[in-house]
């Protein structure tokens, strides 16, 4: 132990670059290399690297604890410090914040809570690794799996060890990303393919939720670590007019009296939020994880039971300390997590594909542990985390080993999934049924088991604590809200033991329904020569999964029945708890128990008994003593119930028709109008116009001389006119105007001009001379008309007349305008000239 | 001893043996010479390397001056040179064109040898036509560089890619990407308003060709298209070019076309968004050139034709470099010559690229059936991030769309590889066509999902560092006032869509039953195909998991351009009547070297001296100096330390709502 820490000092643990770097190269191994190394070579690979991780996983924690027990005695037990081994890989980018520059580290950290979770991820991983290397032996893309499963171990890895927001979302598009491709491992069928997708857009949501967040606190906190977002609260305490947008106009209704205002924890806590409801299939994003089910069932234990859909849980209680500071965004938590509880149990009840049973009920169960983080109880809700790594993953692998037993003779994937093809089956399968006994006991929450105190825990917690507010004028929960929340969480509860005991008496009691058992069948396979549907089907016996597959069931048994004793707070059992205490205790210093709440938890422990009690028992005697015939008169009573209830409250239809209808018209708006409007317009209209010009000039472009010729003359025409009439223009200089109010007019030159000028209204007298220039003087505020007569050669005469103006800057001339249309304008105190043209031809 | 040198002789061993086993020798050794070549480059531009801080002391001379001339120059008049071959010998033809891109690639990487600081590098200036005041004045910066590493990575990629499915015409082929690769390096060099407009139009003519000769049904239409488009803008620029030109004559009586002289002219405008003066409407003619260009909607539609016709190789080199000169321009002339206006109105643009591009080209592309206009499309909405972070103006923004810049040459370049390898093996692109081909092409499917995968920006690849930068730099900018985070929302919400329409294609094409028979027989891709792609692959991981790489190059660049900007525009008082001159000391003084200068002597003395003072490292002072002007030197370094610090503590005037 010594020898490790000198080895890998806290500061620079790369012990933790060993840990992640397994699983990668596994991955890359088995990924471009797995053709030519055999299924041998691929499970050794891929077998060997996430178990070797899990050993050095196991080293990293122990030294962990081992520190930790230290740090605590020093600090005089639970102070602030958290142990963490942090290392540092190299800079990734640095980006400006709002105030300073926020470098962004590829790091990577262990503390406790991150430790127990790497633990749960390697261990659980290897074990579903050695299961998927039975399960998978006869799939042609053996390589394939293991790649993608290597991959997601390592981006899962990834996620929970990232030191910063940025890290984490690494490998939270990663984790994204190996569901993607393991949910549609068998692309050839459409329907997988877009199960694949569905997950991967619907996450997308939430990675959007991610990424404004992460925006806002480069902007509001300037860093993305989490241990310094920790010390750094104060910089988040101010409040923000969320609508409506200042300096935006908006019509008036949508302006409300008051601005609604948040605060900026609030908003991130809100954002974070929206990608853990995509991560982590809470209301109304869940709707991807029930099709996820498309995937090789192993990839349904491990990605969506036992790590990955944890990841949202994980980031609210990663960045705990942010939340606790917004109590309307830990009430948006909560209440989301009791509603998606109840609301996916519901749906449970009425569905015969054991996976999807599976898969519903882990969307309830994500949402209690919400309700655990929402209310503030970290650690409880964490340790729901845990052990429903143990009893979910135990389920949906014993899952696997009952499908696997039926895929033998019924091999299309909805026959060999349904329960009503299943039966009786703890006579052929016994571990398989043991096992998945014990879980359901866990899940269902029957005393003493892990899943009786981690769920417990939860609601207990429901119902006691309280969020204090941090800074006044936050908005707090009201005190029924807790109480609404267990009442919801309690419902749930009742629903959760009678859909899990009803799918165990379905699989396992009463009499075998899939196929005709015949001794001695000679077991056929491939797919090409057996029949389906018609007729009674023949096969062997189901019968039991080899040791690859039920090791892993039994040691996850193991913990589902025994896990719970690492935080039994009734049995005074808490080691969990006092070992995440540094990691949640800033943040719990704004949880507050209510007053008396405390001398509740017997009778709620009571309450919880029960509730396994009634659920278990009602399953018990619809479907083991009456074989199910009350469930078929409440079926055959409320046919439309069962139906909608059948359909999952035909929420993908409804989602179908609103959201994804709404951006698909968009799509055909956009389409439309850049064929027609855009391209309409700035092209066609623009060519058109173009083209119109061109066909007019066109016409005139004959080729035909005589044409031509004609167009001479008339332009000859119209030039002889021009010269044969006179022109009065003159230009004025009016340049001392102001001065000294001179003026000179230069009349403009012609052919045989003569010019007779004159001042005012008086009538022409003398004789046209040569003089082509004339001044005149203006007193100040005066204004004069000149009139010039001009004369050509042919005797035609034309006069005009200019109206002048001598500005003193006390705007006299516009005050008393001059005659005719003389409106002076400052600058320019000349009027253009009136013409007046008189003369005619000689 | 680490082992780090070995890591890219390893993988490149690794690289050559993974190869099927059909691949011929040829192929097996280039490929893993790219490998080679491309890590060892990256190793080598490693952070942590001592090259770049060990020769501080170096004097100048490690900047060849002549680098860009021959940059430009060697490929035109290669090309030129190639038309000269004979038309018989085709491989002779190909060799001499690959040998003048190695090269040029080769000398491009000299750029990034050097310590970008902040200031102008590689600086050239020859007076050319004096009677006019036009310079051939050409010089590089940390935002420009990149950019050029970029051309001369890409073109001779989409060169080899065109030789392999191109069969006819390779001798005009070769001179128009030759000539093609020249041009557009001018224009992202060129500091001469005249020298710009000049390549500016010339790289038309080359990709004009390209379209109108070796592209699809329609080619003459798109080319003619594309051409008038571009075409329109250019015309409106040379007239404000015209205008800034005669301003700053007539108040300086200087005639000169230089970029950074004619910074200093600032035109009359007033406060108002929309108002006919002439900054408005100088600003508004260059930038609709640019805008054009990008292309930003409503002036798009010229671009899903012109990828639709052209053939892969010109594509590629449309998508990943041609477009770029859209937004470059935007970032040097437009901000740089009317910082004013292109503040004000920053918020209402912004606006447009989150809307027009990114969530319309999103949703334009989602809708498409030919996979091509798909990638052109989905080009319109990552060109939105790109001038979403200009518009922001801030550090990291400015930053962020440099790199998306390169992020989307080099992802839709392979994209546009990709499809091309489609086309070539079924001559249709319709998504309807195929289906569940990844069975036959396994290989082939991994690297488009590995693109697909880039170009969505999934974290650890390129895209997301630079879509990131923007999203954070848009939040946080001033400049686009109470609507930066609105803007910075809706950027985000086009991750979502980016997704939608790319897996949507890539599930219609790839997965699914193999149900058409004409696919059940396609070829997997060719070694030669993996060779074009792997480049770009290699980059998308690179850039991905290391982009200080570039960043770090290109910060001071773009932190000391972004400050005059800041600082340009908040000192334009409420209503300028008329147009003036600002003083030299309001810009940084390493921007402003090399700027025309009546009363220093010759241009060419300025230069030389000033280039000394601005590429010179901070601590320049301390380092000996060979002559008398080392007084100078010292004086004019501990100037420029002065203004820069006061330029860095200006207040920047009343920042609008905070968002």
């Amino acid at each position: 132990m010594e020898q490790l820490r000198t080895q890998f000092p806290a500061d620079d643990f790369s012990l933790l670059a060993l840990v992640l770097l397994l699983p990668l190269v596994g991955a890359f191994v088995c990924g471009v290399f797995g053709k030519r190394l055999g299924k041998e070579g691929v499970r050794t690979m891929a077998l060997s690297a996430v178990g070797g991780s899990f050993v050095l996983c196991l080293a990293a924690f122990a030294m962990l604890t081992s520190a930790g027990g230290a740090h605590g005695a020093g600090h005089g037990g639970g102070g602030h410090a958290v142990t963490r081994f942090t290392w540092t890989a190299w800079r990734w980018f640095t980006i400006d914040g709002g105030t300073s520059t926020v470098p962004i580290d590829v790091a990577f950290s262990v503390d406790p809570l991150s430790g127990v979770m790497m633990l749960v991820v390697t261990g659980v991983g290897f074990l579903i690794h050695l299961y998927s290397s039975e399960y998978m032996s006869k799939d042609p893309g053996y390589y394939r799996f293991f790649a993608y499963l290597n991959l997601f171990v390592f981006s899962m890895l990834v996620l929970i060890l990232g030191d910063n927001l940025a890290v984490l979302f690494v490998g939270w598009e990663g984790v994204g990303l190996c569901s993607y491709l393991l949910i549609g491992f068998w692309f050839g069928e459409d329907r997988k393919a877009s199960a694949g997708k569905k997950a991967f857009i619907t996450n997308r949501i939430g990675d959007f939720g991610l990424l404004v967040a992460m925006a806002m606190l480069v902007y509001y906190a300037g860093t993305l670590r989490f241990s310094t977002l920790e010390t750094s609260q104060s910089a988040l305490s101010q409040m923000r007019t969320v609508w409506p947008i200042p300096g935006l106009e908006l019509p008036s209704w949508l302006i409300p009296a008051q601005p609604i205002r948040a605060s900026v924890p609030t908003l991130v806590a809100l954002a974070l939020f929206v990608g853990c409801m995509g991560k982590s299939a809470q209301l109304p994003l869940y709707v991807w994880l029930p099709d996820a089910m498309a995937g090789p069932t192993p990839v349904s234990a491990l990605i969506h039971a036992a790590t990955m859909v944890t990841a949202g849980i994980y980031l609210v209680a990663r960045t705990s300390f942010l939340f606790v500071l917004s109590p309307f965004a830990m009430a948006v938590v909560a209440g989301t997590g009791a509603l998606t509880a109840l609301f996916a149990a519901s749906i449970a009840f009425a569905q015969t594909d054991l996976k999807k049973v599976l898969a519903y009920s882990t969307v309830s169960q994500l949402g209690y542990m919400f309700v655990g983080v929402g209310s503030g109880a970290f650690a409880a809700g964490f340790f729901h985390v845990l052990t429903h790594a143990f009893f979910k993953g135990c389920l949906f692998l014993c899952a696997g080993s009952v499908i696997h037993a039926m895929h033998h003779v019924i091999h299309d994937e909805e026959g060999s999934q349904d329960m009503r093809n299943m039966g009786g089956l703890r006579k052929h399968m016994p571990i398989t049924h043991a096992t998945f006994l014990i879980s359901c006991l866990a899940i269902a929450g029957c005393p003493m088991t892990s899943g009786f105190f981690s769920k417990d825990e939860v609601l207990f917690k429901a119902f006691s604590s309280q969020i204090a507010a941090t800074q006044p004028g936050l908005w707090v929960a009201p005190a029924w809200y807790g109480q609404a929340i267990y009442a919801l969480g309690v419902l749930g509860a009742v629903c959760t033991a009678f859909y899990m005991f009803r799918a165990y008496f379905l699989t396992f009691w009463g009499d075998f329904r899939g196929w005709t058992i015949v001794k001695g069948h000679v077991a056929h396979h491939g797919d090409d020569e057996h029949a389906h549907g018609e007729g009674p089907r023949e096969g062997a016996a189901p019968h039991e999964s080899p040791w690859q597959m039920t090791l892993p069931l039994a040691v996850l048994a193991f913990f589902a029945l025994f896990g719970g004793l690492v935080y039994a707070e009734p049995l005074h059992l808490t080691a969990l708890e006092r070992f995440w205490h540094p990691v949640f205790a800033s943040a719990s210093t704004h949880v507050v128990e209510r007053a008396g709440a405390h001398a509740m938890m017997w009778p709620l422990l009571g309450v919880g008994a029960t509730v396994f009690a009634v659920g278990a028992g009602g399953a018990y005697y619809v479907y083991a003593q009456q074989g199910g015939k009350p469930a078929e008169a409440f079926v055959a009573a409320a046919p439309s119930l069962h139906r909608i209830v059948r359909d999952k409250w035909r929420v993908d239809e409804f989602y179908e028709a609103t959201v994804l209808g709404f951006i698909d018209a968009m799509g055909d708006t956009a389409v439309a109008i850049d064929k027609w409007l855009i391209d309409g317009v700035i092209a066609r209209l623009t060519a058109a116009v173009t083209q119109l010009f061109g066909a007019g000039l066109r016409l005139l472009q004959t080729g035909r001389v005589q044409v031509y010729a004609a167009g001479m003359v008339l332009g000859v025409a119209g030039l002889g006119w021009f010269i044969l009439t006179p022109h009065a223009e003159a230009e004025i200089d009016s340049s001392k105007l102001r001065s000294s109010g001179d003026v000179t007019f230069t009349a403009a030159p012609g052919h045989g001009y003569s010019y007779r000028w004159a001042e005012g209204e008086a009538a022409q007298s003398g004789d046209f001379t040569a003089a082509a220039t004339f001044s005149t003087k203006l007193e100040r505020c005066q204004t004069k008309q000149v009139r010039l007569e001009v004369r050509n050669v042919f005797g035609g005469t034309t006069e005009t007349s200019f109206t002048t103006c001598r500005e003193m800057g006390n705007d006299c001339c516009t005050a008393k305008p001059a005659a005719g249309d003389a409106t002076a304008r400052p600058q320019t105190p000349l009027q253009a000239p009136a013409r007046a043209p008189m003369g005619g031809t000689p | 001893m680490s082992l780090a040198p070995v890591i890219p002789a390893l993988l490149a061993a690794a690289v050559a043996y993974v190869m099927p086993r059909k691949a011929a020798t040829k192929h097996r050794i280039g490929l893993a010479a790219v490998t080679f070549f491309l890590l060892a480059s990256v190793g080598w531009l490693w952070p942590d390397g001592t090259q770049a801080v060990a020769k501080p002391d170096a004097p100048t001379s490690t900047e060849w001056p002549y680098l860009l001339d021959f940059l430009i120059g060697f490929p035109i008049v290669a090309g030129l040179f190639v038309l000269f071959l004979p038309r018989q010998m085709p491989s002779l033809l190909r060799g001499v064109t690959y040998a003048v891109f190695a090269v040029s690639f080769v000398a491009s990487l000299a750029l990034l040898a050097v310590p970008m600081t902040p200031g102008w590098h590689f600086q050239h200036i020859v007076p050319w036509i004096e009677s006019a005041g036009i310079r051939w004045h050409v010089a590089t910066d940390g935002i420009s560089v990149w950019l050029i590493v970029l051309t001369t990575f890409t073109t001779p990629i989409a060169a080899f890619a065109s030789f392999g499915s191109i069969k006819s015409r390779h001798k005009e082929l070769c001179a128009a990407f030759l000539m093609l690769q020249g041009a557009m390096i001018g224009a992202f060099v060129a500091l001469d308003l005249f020298v710009f407009y000049v390549f500016w139009e010339l790289m038309l003519v080359p990709m004009f060709l390209m379209i109108g000769i070796w592209g699809g049904a329609e080619k003459i239409k798109a080319s003619v298209k594309f051409f008038l488009f571009t075409m329109t803008g250019s015309v409106l620029m040379l007239g404000a070019m015209l205008y800034l030109v005669w301003t700053h004559h007539e108040l300086t009586s200087q005639w000169t076309f230089d970029y950074l002289a004619l910074s200093r002219v600032v035109l009359p405008d007033t406060q108002k968004p929309v108002v006919m003066s002439a900054q408005f409407l100088c600003w508004f003619a260059f930038s609709l050139a640019f805008f054009i260009k990008v292309p930003m909607w409503p002036l798009h539609t010229w671009l899903p034709d012109a990828h639709v016709q052209a053939p892969t190789g010109g594509s590629v080199v449309l998508a990943a470099v041609m477009l770029k000169l859209g937004t470059y321009a935007y970032l040097r002339f437009s901000m740089g010559l009317f910082p004013f206006r292109s503040a004000i109105l920053a918020g209402n643009l912004g606006a447009f690229a989150v809307i027009g591009g990114i969530l319309y080209g999103a949703l334009c592309a989602w809708k498409q059936d030919d996979i091509k206009k798909l990638v052109a499309y989905s080009s319109v909405a990552h060109l939105g991030f790109v001038m979403l972070g200009l518009f922001g103006a801030t550090p990291s923004g400015i930053q962020g769309a440099i790199l998306q810049m390169v992020n989307h040459g080099l992802a839709t370049g392979a994209l546009f590889l990709l499809v091309g390898v489609l086309y070539d093996r079924r001559h249709t692109r319709e998504v309807s066509e195929f289906g569940g081909i990844a069975k036959v092409m396994p290989v082939y499917t991994v690297l488009f999902l590995i693109v697909t995968m880039a170009s969505i920006g999934v974290p650890g690849t390129n895209g997301f560092v630079g879509e990131f930068m923007v999203i954070a730099g848009t939040f946080v900018s001033k400049r686009l006032n109470q609507f930066g985070a609105i803007e910075a929302i809706g950027a985000a919400f086009g991750v979502i869509l980016a997704a939608v329409y790319m897996l949507g294609m890539v599930q219609k094409v790839f997965f699914g039953p193999l149900s058409n028979p004409k696919n059940k027989h396609l070829d997997d891709i060719t070694p030669r195909e993996a060779l074009a792609v792997a480049p770009l692959v290699i980059m998308i991981f690179v850039i991905g998991f290391f982009p200080s790489i570039m960043t770090d190059r290109m910060r001071p660049a773009v932190e000391s351009y972004q400050q005059q900007f800041v600082h340009l525009f908040s000192d334009t008082p409420e209503t300028p009547l008329a147009a003036r001159l600002l003083p030299r000391d309001m810009f940084p003084p390493s921007f402003l070297v090399g700027a025309p200068d009546a009363e220093a002597g010759g241009p060419s003395a300025v230069t030389e001296a000033a280039t000394k003072t601005a590429a010179a490292p901070a601590k320049a002072a301390e380092a000996p100096k060979p002559r008398s002007d080392e007084d100078t030197n010292r004086a004019r370094a501990a100037r420029n330390e002065e203004i820069m610090q006061k330029f860095k503590n200006l207040p920047l005037r009343k920042a609008g709502g905070e968002p």
